[in-house]
């Protein structure tokens, strides 16, 4: 299963090395797991995994053929690995620069990728090269094929409804961009993956198309092992800790789905309200230009309305670039999970079929036919991968929408910080205005009564009273003392 | 709450007697409700509109004197109507209460019922006996202008306690208008139960209305109209047209809030139900999800807020209705001097024809003498003396609608003028409420999206 036998070579060098740990660290509770359900196989399982791990070392299988390695170094790698984990990162891509080529045939849009490592399998230091969408998803398919344990991110959907959205349009290549950026950055940050000698085909070949051709030829082979495996086998039981995955990943896709309609209901919701808005805010205008002493006032409303409605703006294409991307990205996400797990029970079955056929040619021989073994191997290879592969999902998961539902919040409060600075920032237009009158229509003589006395805050009786407004001193008709205290707003 | 009384008050000012007690200002309540902590000095809500006491003075029997008025409350009453049919209506209590100069405390006097259609014929009669004055707008007889969450239901509660908000206001418009103030009628609408309508009717106002047609005809014809009233009439109906376009938009925005805001109460719900597959993720996303839900449910208090500011913009929709009338009361009177003015013109021409002998123009009257011959000299002198003292009627008549005129002017314009010191009030007040409440808003917003970003962080 691993790759097609002379490309794999190579790579399943650190793969396999890697992948080891794996299934000496998962042993103990595969065993406890598997012990719970159907006991017959699973305990054999068992027996034979005590006994597979005695005689790895000595090249007893093909997957140990190419790692020599003893229990204690594969701890050590094991340590290297969580580190790389950790911080001490060595590879570093990063995709920009979009550029739109227009050709005869067809036009596109190819990304810079720029790549810094300082690990061996690359030769030089650094490696800037372009690449389109299809060489994405070409490695994306190679990483499938070669790494079939393994979970590989997903690759934003490629298709897209011509007209609907302008594939060239800025927002959505740099959309693109973003979930590009964030496919490599995943495979980079991945044990395995990163080692993968057609990703570093992908970041370094100058040619990456000779590189395509020459891989053509020996694709049709793995194409048959492939076809191979999709037996109708029916799975006799997923192993509990399987099966929990498979339904974690059905909740979890559903309710992704459910914040992702959502998500874009309030998008669509507030651009509405932002239409609305937009009305809204020059009705002020217009009134403003019937009015005196109010048009400032009203003017000052209308220019609010209207920093709200940028706030208001700047809010949804926020969400719309961050927010949304990140959620489709899961989605997909859990769509390879589960074809991944899906792969992985049929290399059960494929096991448990052999299995099967060797209790049915009874107790011939004593011991169990290699090619179970082998199978016993790769299902435990398989296992083992997976659940590190889910483990790190998990952490990341944990980590991504925790930074995208803060980034949520975060929008949202700058969103009402905004207005609120707009809002507070008027009230000072709104209360100064009679101010500014108050002269002339105290100096008339005509002018009976006074405008401004009668705001008077607290008129409990016995209370201090205050005054909102200032009153001129010579008011003659009011009876408060006068100071000239103006309200404040809290 | 109490948006309109303080200005009330400040209306009052001018009254002849000092300035009277001291109520919450409207700033001061919207401030009120914005502050938590200033919340307490308010009595609970449901005596808070008691506060929003004005005060009547009122000359009468008992001399001058100092009420409070306030309606109180709003009663559902099924009855009779005229054509014995079973109807449903609303009645309001009015409570006034005297105030008593030396201690400023108050007591009840009197406290009656009376329904919507009360208050319409009480307006009905103020117009018709103050023409000159822009008289307070009733609140509107059915809900408009609302979001559709709102009931358009006249017996909805809602409805019915912002249409009792609406009615105290006016009743303290009047009372704290300096000419309204004193009427009897008015007077005996707060105090008199029983009888008043038939006291009402015996003013005879009906007879006094303007017919619609007579005032239409008059827009049309008048020739020489006041170019300050023509500009008032212009500004009238800008000023009618600008507020229900924004009335009208208001309310789809609130629509378009109420959206926002309770789709994001989905997002409660799903928090909920996706914390429950995930283990370290679980409590924050189950905090978040309730801090959602309490966004989702604070849009109700915000928009029910906003409405009182739709109604005080309402006020001012129906006020330049009010603008209109004295506007159309004037182009009639115009009309009625230009054609006195005319008639007379011609009765003079006349006159003059008669005692030269000369017809300048042809007419029926020319035609007849010289049909059926020349009148005697004695006919042709009581003519002219019929026509003189004709003319001597209109000349008086003239000159007393000229005065008429010239006073009606001077006391609408007054009023007019203090209409717009009240408007300009008002509405800054109105706006700088409104600009409180979107502070008000914000600052929930940014509370509940910290709160909920601290349920975040921790996952």
């Amino acid at each position: 299963m691993s790759g097609g036998p002379p490309k794999g070579l190579p790579s399943t060098g650190p793969h396999s090395l890697l992948d080891m740990p794996h299934p000496l660290a998962g042993s103990s509770s595969e065993e406890a797991v598997g012990g719970d359900s159907t006991p017959s196989p699973d305990l054999l399982m068992a027996r034979s995994f005590g006994d597979k791990d005695l005689i790895l070392p000595n090249g007893g299988t093909p997957a140990g053929t190419s790692s020599p390695a003893s229990s204690s170094s594969l701890l050590n790698r094991l340590q290297l690995d969580d580190d790389i984990d950790g911080e001490t990162r060595d590879l570093f891509v990063t995709v920009d620069d979009p550029k739109k080529h227009v050709c005869t045939m067809e036009t596109y849009i190819t990304y810079r990728i720029t790549t810094k490592s300082t690990r061996v399998e690359f030769d030089l230091p650094e490696y800037s090269v372009r690449r389109r969408y299809q060489d994405f998803d070409w490695l994306r398919n190679k990483l499938e094929e070669s790494q079939p344990t393994h979970l590989i991110p997903p690759l934003p959907e490629k298709f897209v409804v011509k007209g609907v959205v302008d594939r060239f349009s800025e927002e959505f290549v740099e959309t693109r961009r973003k979930a590009l950026d964030k496919f490599l950055k995943r495979i980079t940050d991945h044990p395995v993956l990163s080692f993968n000698e057609h990703f570093n085909v992908f970041l370094t070949a100058k040619d990456l198309n000779a590189y395509k051709r020459q891989g053509m030829a020996l694709l049709s082979r793995v194409g048959e092992s492939v076809k191979h495996v999709t037996g109708g086998y029916k799975l006799r039981s997923r192993p509990l800790e399987f099966a929990a995955i498979g339904d974690y990943l059905d909740t979890f896709a559903l309710k992704l789905g459910t914040i992702d309609r959502i998500a874009q209901r309030i998008i669509k919701e507030e651009i509405e309200y932002l239409v609305e808005l937009r009305e809204y805010g020059p009705v002020y205008s217009t009134w403003s230009a019937l009015e005196g002493e109010l048009a400032e006032p009203l003017e000052g409303v209308s220019a609010c309305i209207g920093n709200c409605s940028t706030a208001l703006e700047e809010l949804t294409d926020d969400m719309t670039e961050d927010f949304l991307p990140v959620l489709r990205e899961y989605i997909l996400y859990s769509d390879s999970m589960k074809s991944v797990l899906k792969k992985r029970d049929q290399v059960q079955a494929e096991y448990e079929a052999k299995l099967e056929a060797v209790a049915l040619r009874k107790e011939d021989r004593p011991k169990v036919p290699a090619d179970v073994e082998k199978c016993q191997d790769r299902m435990e290879c398989f296992n083992a991968d997976l659940k590190a592969d889910m483990e790190r999902w998990q952490s990341n998961k944990r980590q991504d929408f925790r930074q995208l539902l803060m980034g949520m919040a975060d929008k949202n409060i700058q969103y009402y910080e905004k207005c609120l600075m707009a809002w507070e920032s008027i009230i000072p237009l709104l209360q100064e205005k009679p101010e500014a009158k108050l002269a002339p229509i105290w100096g008339n003589e005509e002018t009976t009564w006074c405008l401004f006395t009668t705001t008077v805050i607290g008129g409990q009786p016995g209370s201090q009273p205050r005054i909102s407004k200032r009153c001129p001193s010579s008011c003659v008709h009011c009876s408060i003392v006068h100071n000239s205290q103006d309200v404040e707003i809290t | 709450m109490e948006q309109a009384p303080p200005d009330l008050e400040r209306q009052w000012q001018p009254a002849p007697l000092e300035p009277l007690g001291h109520t919450d200002a409207g700033l001061q309540a919207a401030v009120g409700e914005e502050a938590e902590g200033s919340r307490d000095e308010v009595p609970g809500d449901g005596t808070e509109h008691a506060l929003g006491l004005g005060v009547l003075m009122t000359e009468n029997n008992f001399g001058l004197k100092k009420i409070e008025i306030s309606v109180s409350e709003a009663e559902k009453r099924t009855g009779r109507n005229a054509m014995n049919m079973q109807e449903t209506y609303t009645a309001y209590l009015i409570e006034t209460r005297s105030v008593e100069h030396t201690d400023g405390q108050s007591v009840l006097t009197d406290s009656l019922w009376r329904r919507y259609s009360e208050f319409e014929l009480l307006r009905n009669y103020l117009l018709v006996y103050y023409p000159h004055i822009v008289v307070p707008p009733l609140p509107e007889k059915r809900a408009e202008f609302v979001w559709h969450k709102l009931s358009a239901d006249n017996m909805d509660p809602d409805f019915v306690e912002r249409r009792r908000i609406g009615l105290e206001n006016f009743l303290l418009r009047v009372a704290s208008h300096p000419i309204l103030c004193r009427d009897k009628i008015f007077y005996l609408f707060l105090t008199q139960e029983g009888n008043w309508k038939e006291t009402v009717n015996e003013t005879g106002f009906q007879l006094k209305a303007d017919s619609r047609l007579k005032a239409l005809n008059a827009t049309f014809r008048v020739k020489n109209p006041d170019k300050r009233f023509t500009e008032l009439k212009h500004y009238s109906d800008e000023l009618q047209s600008v507020i229900s376009h924004l009335l009208r938009v208001r309310a789809r925005v609130a629509d378009r809030l109420y959206g926002v805001y309770k789709v994001h109460g989905n997002y409660g719900r799903v928090f909920s139900e996706w914390s429950a597959i995930e283990k370290e993720m679980g409590d924050g996303l189950q905090s978040a999800g309730h801090h959602m839900d309490v966004y989702a449910s604070s849009i109700d208090d915000i928009l029910e807020d906003e409405e009182h500011y739709a109604d005080q913009l309402k006020e001012y929709l129906f006020y330049a209705e009010a603008l209109r009338a004295v506007c159309r009361k004037h182009e009639l009177m115009q009309y009625d001097l230009e054609m006195a003015a005319q008639d007379l013109a011609s009765k003079k021409q006349q006159c003059e024809e008669l005692a030269t002998g000369t017809v300048r123009t042809f007419s029926l009257k020319g035609m007849t003498t010289k049909l059926f011959g020349q009148e005697t000299p004695e006919q042709r002198e009581a003519r002219i003396k019929v026509l003189e003292e004709q003319i001597n009627e209109g000349e008086q008549q003239l000159k007393s609608k000229n005065l008429e005129g010239r006073e009606f002017v001077k006391n609408a314009w007054a009023d007019i003028e203090r209409f717009k010191e009240q408007k300009n009030h008002d509405l800054k007040e109105a706006l700088i409420s409104y600009a409180v409440m979107q502070i008000s808003m914000c600052k929930k917003g940014i509370q509940v999206w910290t709160n909920a970003k601290e349920c975040f962080s921790k996952m």
